[in-house]
Parts: C-alpha cells; sequence; structure tokens
C-alpha cells in the first residue's frame, strides 16, 4: 500500500498536489454538481465541520499533547449557543462566538489542572475531565432540560447587507457555503501560526521540552495558548453544530464520538502538519459515510477504529508527516 | 441506612478491584495503558450472555469460556502492543483507543445496541445478616474479588513467578540483566488480566446492562484506582476500589444515581493533578 | 567584574543532600572548570543556575540580579545558556533550525524569521565546524557534531555567560584539542565559561580557576596546578592509601 510506505516518494507529491486543487475546486462547485441531492451535499457539510473540529484539535496536538477529552469544548460550546439563542432569542451571529468565549473559559480550567501533566497522563486526565461538564449539563435539568436534550434549536444565521440577505439556515446548500468558508478561513489561520515563528516554538516544545525552555522559549504560556485557541474553535465548531443538525443531548455532544474522531483525523492526517487532520476528515468522513455505512448500518465506524490502529503502528506522524528525505 | 451504602460501597468497590487488578498489572509490567480494558470487561460479558442465551448453557459455564475468549483477544492486543515505538505510555493510549472503537463497533454489529441482561434468578436473591438484606449478587462479587485477590497475592509474593513479575514492575532493565524474560512477563500479565476479565465480565453481566458503549466508564475507574493505588504497585489496589465503591455508593445515595459517573473523574483529576504517582506511591523530587 | 555569585547554596532531593553551602564567584571574562568525581553535584549546580529546580537555601546573583527563583527561558533571556550533559538537539528539526531557534527565542518576541536571523544561524555553524550538515536533521548527526550543535544552539541566543556540561566526555585528544580552539574562539567573543569537566583532559588545560565538589561540597577553588594538588581533590579522585596520608 504506497499510502502507509514512510517515506514519500517525489511522484506522489505531484499527484498530491493536483489532487489537492482538484479537491478544492470540487468543493466549490459541489452543490451545482450534486443538485438533486441533499443527502450528499449534508455528509460534505458535516465533513468540513469535522475538517474544522479536527484542524481546532490540533492547536493542541502540534504542541505535543494528545488530549481525550475535546468533546468537553464541542459540547459547552454547542449548549451554550442552543441556549442563548432559543432561551434568549439572540442571533447565531452572536451566540456561536459566544459559545468560543465559554469554551475558552472551560479550556483555561482544564489548563490550569491539566497542563502541569505531560504524555500520558496528560491524555488520561482529559479523558476524565470531559465527564464533568456532561454530567452536569446531564443533571442541571433547569437550565439546559438535562438528558431529555434540546430541540428546536435555530439554524444557521441570516445575512444581512441592506436589502440583499442570505439566510444560510434556510436551505442545505447555503449551510454547505458558511460551514465552507468558516473551515477554510480556520485553515488559513492554521497555516499562518504554523508557519510563523510560533509553529517553531511548538515544534521545539514537542521535540525537546527541556532545551526549548534553555533557549528562552515560554513553554507554559505556549502550551496554554495552544489549549485556549483549540478550545475556543472547538468551541465554535460545536456551535455550529448545534444550528446544523437543531438537536442536540449531552450523551452525543460530551460523548466520545466527539473527542475521538478530532483525535483520529489529526493523528492519521498529521499531528504536526497543516493540512493533515482537515484533508483526513474530508477524506475518511465520507468514505465513512458512503461506502462502510450502508454495508455495515451497525458498526460502520470501525473504520475509524482501524485507521486509528493502523497509523499508530506504522505511520504515527501521521499521512501528510511522512518524512520527506529518501 | 449507612450499613446499605457500606454493604453495597464494598461489594461494588470489590467488584471494581477486580475489573482494575488486570489493568494495573498489564500496566505495571509492560507500562501498556489498555483503554480498551473496559471494552474487553463488556466484550466477556456479551460473551457470556451469547452462551447462556443463544445456546442455553448454564450460567457458571459462561466463565470459562469467557476466560477463553478474553485471552485469545488479549494475546491479540499484546502483539500490537509489543510494535510500539517509545514513548510507551502515550503511544499504548492512543492504540488502546483505537482496539476499544474497534471493539465496540464489533459487538454493536454482533449483538446491536439493545440493551441485554443475563438473568440468573438466584442472584437477586438475598440473605439477612443480623437485620440487613444482602443481596447473593453482592455476597459472589464480594467473595470472588476476594478469592481472586487472594490468589493473586500468593501468586505474587509466595511463587517465584511472582517475584519475576514484581521484579519486571519495578525496573524492567534490571529485571532483564538479573535472567528474567521480560517479554515472557509482558504476555504472562496479560494472560492473568484476560482471565481476570472474564471472571467479571459475565458477573457484569448480571448486574449491570450490557450496551456497547457501556465500557467507557469501566475503563476509567481501572484507570483511576491504579492511579490511586500508585501507578506500577498492586497493595493498594483492594484499598482504592474499596473507597471508590463507597464514595460511589454515597453519592448515589446523597445527590442521586446521575452523579455517580461523575465520582471516578473527579477522584483521577484530583490524585493526577496532585500526585500522579498515586497517594502511596512515591511523589516527585 | 562580578557576573555570577553563589551564596550559601544547598539542594535536596527527597532527603538526599545534593548540594550543600557552595559559595562561589565567577568573574567576567574567566574561564571556570567545574570539577569532581560523580555524583559530586556537579550538574545539579548548573540546573539551579539555569532554573531547571530550585535550591532548597542559599541564593545566586546574575550580574547583581536575584535570579534563584526564575524560570529557565527568563534566566536564558538575561543571559545565561547551557549545553546538556547527553545532548538535546531538537531532533526532527534541521541543524539550521536548531540554531535559528536558539537566536529568536532568546529576544523578544518577533513573528517571522528574517533572512538575518537565518544569516546569523549559518556563521554560527561556520563557527562550530558543521555548516556541511545544515540541512540535516538534528537526530541524524553523530556524537561529536550534536554536542557542536548543542554549542551553536546556546552561543545563538547571546549568553554572557556559558555552562558547558561535559563537553568534551569521550572524546579522543584529537577532537579534545578541537574543543579547546573552539572554547578559546567562544571567550574571543566575550563569553564567560562554566565548564563541567568529569575527565579533567579539558579543563586542566583551559580553565583560570577550578572549582572541587565532592559529595556536594566544595572542597577546593583556585588555579588548576594548586587545586589538582590538593589533597581532599586527590583523596575525592584516587583515593589514598594510609600510608600515603600518614607520608602527608
Amino acid at each position: 500500500m504506497i499510502f502507509f510506505t514512510q517515506k514519500i516518494n517525489p511522484s506522489e507529491i505531484k499527484v498530491y498536489r493536483v489532487g489537492l486543487v482538484l479537491g478544492f475546486f470540487v468543493l466549490i462547485v459541489l452543490p451545482l454538481m450534486v443538485q438533486s441531492n441533499d443527502y450528499i451535499l449534508q455528509v460534505f457539510t458535516h465533513a468540513l465541520l469535522l475538517a474544522s473540529l479536527a484542524l481546532a484539535w490540533n492547536f493542541l496536538g502540534v504542541s505535543g499533547s494528545i488530549s481525550l477529552g475535546h468533546a468537553a469544548f464541542f459540547g459547552v460550546g454547542a449548549y451554550t449557543s442552543a441556549l442563548l439563542s432559543l432561551d434568549q432569542a439572540l442571533s447565531p451571529w452572536f451566540t456561536i462566538p459566544v459559545a468560543g468565549l465559554l469554551a475558552t473559559g472551560l479550556g483555561l480550567i482544564m489548563g490550569l489542572i491539566c497542563l502541569r501533566l505531560r504524555g500520558a497522563y496528560f491524555a488520561l486526565a482529559t479523558l476524565a475531565f470531559v465527564e464533568v461538564p456532561r454530567v452536569i449539563t446531564d443533571n442541571w435539568d433547569a437550565l439546559t432540560r438535562g438528558s431529555l436534550g434540546l430541540v428546536g434549536i435555530s439554524g444557521l444565521p441570516t445575512l444581512r447587507l441592506g436589502d440583499w440577505y442570505v439566510d444560510f439556515g434556510s436551505s442545505i446548500t447555503a449551510s454547505y457555503y458558511l460551514v465552507f468558508v468558516y473551515s477554510f478561513a480556520l485553515l488559513g489561520l492554521v497555516a499562518f501560526v504554523f508557519r510563523s515563528n510560533m509553529g517553531l516554538a511548538f515544534q521545539a516544545i514537542r521535540e525537546e521540552e527541556i532545551a526549548a525552555e534553555a533557549v528562552g522559549i515560554q513553554t507554559n504560556r505556549y502550551r496554554l495558548f495552544c489549549l485556549l485557541i483549540s478550545a475556543f474553535f472547538t468551541g465554535i465548531s460545536g456551535a455550529c453544530y448545534a444550528h446544523l443538525v437543531r438537536y442536540i443531548e449531552p450523551s452525543l455532544v460530551y460523548g466520545l464520538h466527539f473527542s475521538a474522531i478530532p483525535m483520529i483525523f489529526a493523528v492519521c492526517g498529521g499531528r504536526f502538519t497543516i493540512l493533515g487532520p482537515a484533508l483526513a476528515a474530508i477524506v475518511l468522513y465520507p468514505v465513512d459515510q458512503f461506502i462502510f455505512h450502508p454495508l455495515l448500518p451497525a458498526g460502520h465506524e470501525f473504520l475509524y477504529g482501524a485507521i486509528l490502529v493502523l497509523a499508530v503502528l506504522f505511520i504515527p506522524d501521521g499521512f501528510l508527516g511522512r518524512r520527506q528525505n529518501a | 441506612m449507612w450499613t446499605t451504602i457500606f454493604i453495597s460501597g464494598i461489594s461494588l468497590g470489590s467488584f471494581y478491584v477486580l475489573v482494575a487488578l488486570g489493568f494495573a498489572l498489564i500496566f505495571g509490567v509492560t507500562r501498556n495503558f489498555n483503554l480498551a480494558h473496559g471494552d474487553l470487561l463488556v466484550l466477556a460479558g456479551y460473551s457470556a450472555y451469547w452462551l447462556w442465551k443463544a445456546w442455553a448453557f448454564p450460567f457458571v459455564f459462561t466463565f470459562p469460556f469467557a476466560i477463553l475468549v478474553i485471552l485469545l483477544v488479549s494475546l491479540g492486543l499484546q502483539r500490537l502492543f509489543s510494535r510500539l515505538r517509545d514513548p510507551i505510555e502515550l503511544n499504548s493510549i492512543v492504540l488502546s483507543f483505537g482496539v476499544a472503537i474497534l471493539i465496540q463497533n464489533s459487538m454493536l454489529f454482533f449483538f446491536s445496541g439493545n440493551y441485554r441482561l443475563i438473568r440468573v434468578p438466584i442472584l437477586s436473591q438475598g440473605i439477612r445478616i443480623s437485620g440487613f438484606y444482602v443481596s447473593y449478587s453482592q455476597l459472589t462479587l464480594l467473595l470472588l474479588s476476594l478469592v481472586t485477590i487472594g490468589t493473586l497475592y500468593m501468586l505474587m509474593y509466595r511463587t517465584y513467578l511472582g517475584k519475576a513479575l514484581r521484579a519486571t514492575i519495578q525496573d524492567k532493565d534490571a529485571a532483564a540483566l538479573a535472567g528474567i524474560n521480560v517479554a515472557a512477563m509482558g504476555t504472562l500479565s496479560f494472560c492473568i488480566g484476560a482471565v481476570l476479565i472474564g471472571l467479571a465480565g459475565p458477573l457484569y453481566g448480571c448486574i449491570h446492562y450490557l450496551y456497547p458503549s457501556t465500557g467507557h466508564e469501566a475503563t476509567l475507574l481501572a484507570i483511576t484506582i491504579t492511579i490511586f493505588a500508585g501507578v506500577g504497585r498492586l497493595n493498594g489496589i483492594l484499598l482504592a476500589g474499596w473507597i471508590l465503591g463507597l464514595a460511589e455508593s454515597l453519592t448515589v445515595v446523597l445527590c442521586g444515581a446521575s452523579w455517580r459517573e461523575m465520582v471516578s473523574a473527579v477522584l483521577l483529576l484530583t490524585l493526577l493533578a496532585f500526585r500522579p504517582h498515586g497517594l502511596l506511591g512515591k511523589g516527585e523530587g | 567584574m562580578t557576573l555570577l555569585q553563589l551564596k550559601s547554596l544547598s539542594k535536596t532531593f527527597n532527603d538526599c543532600c545534593a548540594l550543600s553551602n557552595i559559595d562561589f564567584t565567577v568573574s567576567e571574562g574567566e574561564i571556570i572548570g567545574l570539577v569532581g568525581p560523580n555524583g559530586a553535584g556537579k550538574t545539579t549546580l548548573f540546573n539551579l543556575i539555569c532554573g531547571r529546580h530550585r535550591p532548597s537555601s542559599g541564593n545566586i546573583l546574575f550580574n547583581g540580579i536575584d535570579i534563584t527563583d526564575l524560570k529557565p527561558h527568563s534566566i536564558c533571556r538575561l543571559g545565561i545558556s547551557r549545553t546538556f550533559q547527553s545532548s538535546r538537539p531538537f531532533p526532527q528539526m534541521s541543524t539550521l533550525k536548531n540554531v535559528l531557534v536558539g537566536h529568536i527565542f532568546s529576544k523578544g518576541f518577533s513573528l517571522h524569521t528574517t533572512p538575518d536571523d537565518v544569516q546569523i544561524a549559518k556563521e554560527l555553524l561556520e563557527i562550530v565546524g558543521i555548516a556541511h550538515k545544515a540541512d540535516i536533521p538534528a537526530g541524524q548527526l553523530t556524537l561529536s557534531e550534536q554536542r557542536r550543535l548543542d554549542l551553536a544552539r546556546a552561543l545563538a541566543t547571546r549568553p554572557k555567560l556559558l555552562l558547558l556540561d561535559e563537553v568534551a566526555a569521550g572524546f579522543s585528544p584529537v577532537l579534545v584539542k578541537q574543543a579547546i580552539q573552539l572554547i578559546n574562539r567562544v571567550r574571543e567573543r566575550g563569553v564567560t565559561l562554566l565548564i563541567i569537566d568529569h575527565f579533567l583532559n579539558l579543563s586542566l588545560k583551559v580553565s583560570d580557576r577550578l572549582l572541587a565538589l565532592d559529595h556536594g561540597e566544595k572542597i577546593a577553588e583556585g588555579p588548576p596546578h594548586t587545586v589538582m594538588r590538593n589533597r581532599d581533590v586527590l583523596q575525592a579522585y584516587l583515593g589514598l592509601r594510609h600510608q600515603d596520608e600518614e607520608d602527608m
């Protein structure tokens, strides 16, 4: 299998570059291509949202920390935006960023408790951490309707410029484009940050933390920064999710699924790359939905487990992280 | 009321000990965290359920069967773990996370998401001891755990093999230099862990509804107890399990059943934040 | 001009006393050799100076500033750098990038790397003699090259005081000679040096003064030939037979 070799060969790079450009254009014109098929559009909308989730997760992953509890931020984001727009009738243009901020606040708490830990112990701490907001949300019936979940959440918001407006919640196509713009904007931000000196600092921290400190890098600050940014965008993605599917419940948005998926996409796509997590999401999720789901209605998500196991054993740096020199 | 809490806490805690022992042993010897541990427990439960339901075997026969199933799966798992590179602890977490998803989805495929339960009528009956009611399932849990812990203790502290295991737990390299086959010790720890899960699984299927995603909770319990007792040490597991069991029983009575799931999480977070090497282990220099 | 002052410095790890009551002063421009047998506390002393561990008691003053409780990155910004006993390059980064990292983060925050930064990094690689391996991942360098990379990276932070930990351990006489040349070049740049040398093959030839430690205590200080004749130092390194003691 050429994709699982340790070294990339030069011809592969060419194919890859062409594929990227092609893929980008396909994504732009996708709604036109699949005029009659709402389902395909929904799947790709979801794939793009998961791409943004994976990119957000990777903001933390790039500094060397592996979080298994990011659903904490996803869930907080989803619930904050849903509740504010439901109970206070506020526009999602407002509630989504606020959701991101609240998720960041939770990230600060996680940072205070967990960032003193490294490696395996940090991962275990995040595994435990997510249970706290989950159980609280599940039980605080008065605020969150508890385990019944929230229904009838408003759709994605409307953009008004003078007389012209577009309601992103009104059609699948409109929602698709909003999520598309969001995920590509996030991708742009990731590219900017990772290519700057900050990216250099992240690499130094994850490769040799002690040496990084010895040359003047404030490792604790950088790691906290990564966690907060990661939490912020994960919260935003969670909020978008709430307005996209318009129904959420604690066991779903705080569940293992949304903790595992971004981690798996990032690890398999390339934890230390810019594009890796997004690429993995856009490729794997549709594969799961279009190919495996019809074959195995129950248990099709084994794909994610399988790909994670293969990645850890054979390409630990991820598909795009494979070494370039022969 | 306090006695009921005590009884249920101790029996629940004993069950947790049974679950955590395998996890702790495997970690101590091989430094692998097995996040699929809880899912293996559920798999054992499902295996027992299948034998009991589809083949109408009496309940006692489900124990050896479950042990066999989990032994096979564990040995396969160990082959995967042995291929991991440094840092082993972190990589084992990620690997076993993936394996857990695989196991969960297999169970989903074979058994669907419906809740399953093994009904063993005698276990829901009980006896009265000086005015307090204890169910047979609670007694079984307590007795089974104590017998298992006793046997494991005998193995670890009274046999040469146990000495070799303890040596490997303390210092892998030194043990290897002393002539101990460290790889074999690893395999042995996986086997012992599998036997323990195989014993706990069928019981789990009686006292708890079986559904594919319930393993995660058990894994978290195992992690908490292992870290509570001191990473790599087995002595404190009994105490740790009982404390956790009591804490959960207390929470259920005082705050309600739905808060129970947070107890182990909060405990684990507190431990990791302040003493990652366990309450009974040595602190960081 | 006093650059570094150690005042009654002590460090205990879990009831194990690694250092006790170290008093020492380093003047600007000096090269100090820190000697002593295994376990004497030399690397611990470095770790205390660089902020990796906190002293149990005592103070460290650098240029008059109390740096006792500062973190490693702050201490680096103030002008103290170090190399490590087992070299710690950033393995996946190229050699050039390793040095670049040292250069960029020791000054204030800058968002992007400039061509000037790259030029400075290249020059440092030239000075230590590994410029031909600029694009190779640092993890693939030989031991001697990694040590030199450590040095280049430490120099990139523009230190006033440089702590070298066992820079010549395991070196053949040829390599030791090269190391001495390198150290002199560093000194010419105006850097004060504190060198740990367990094997004595380097520090005796290059140091102005020696500080000898044994079991965490200072047992001698002074010019190399004086310290190496000191009875306690000889006993620590070589052991004395009863007869020799009587003779003395």
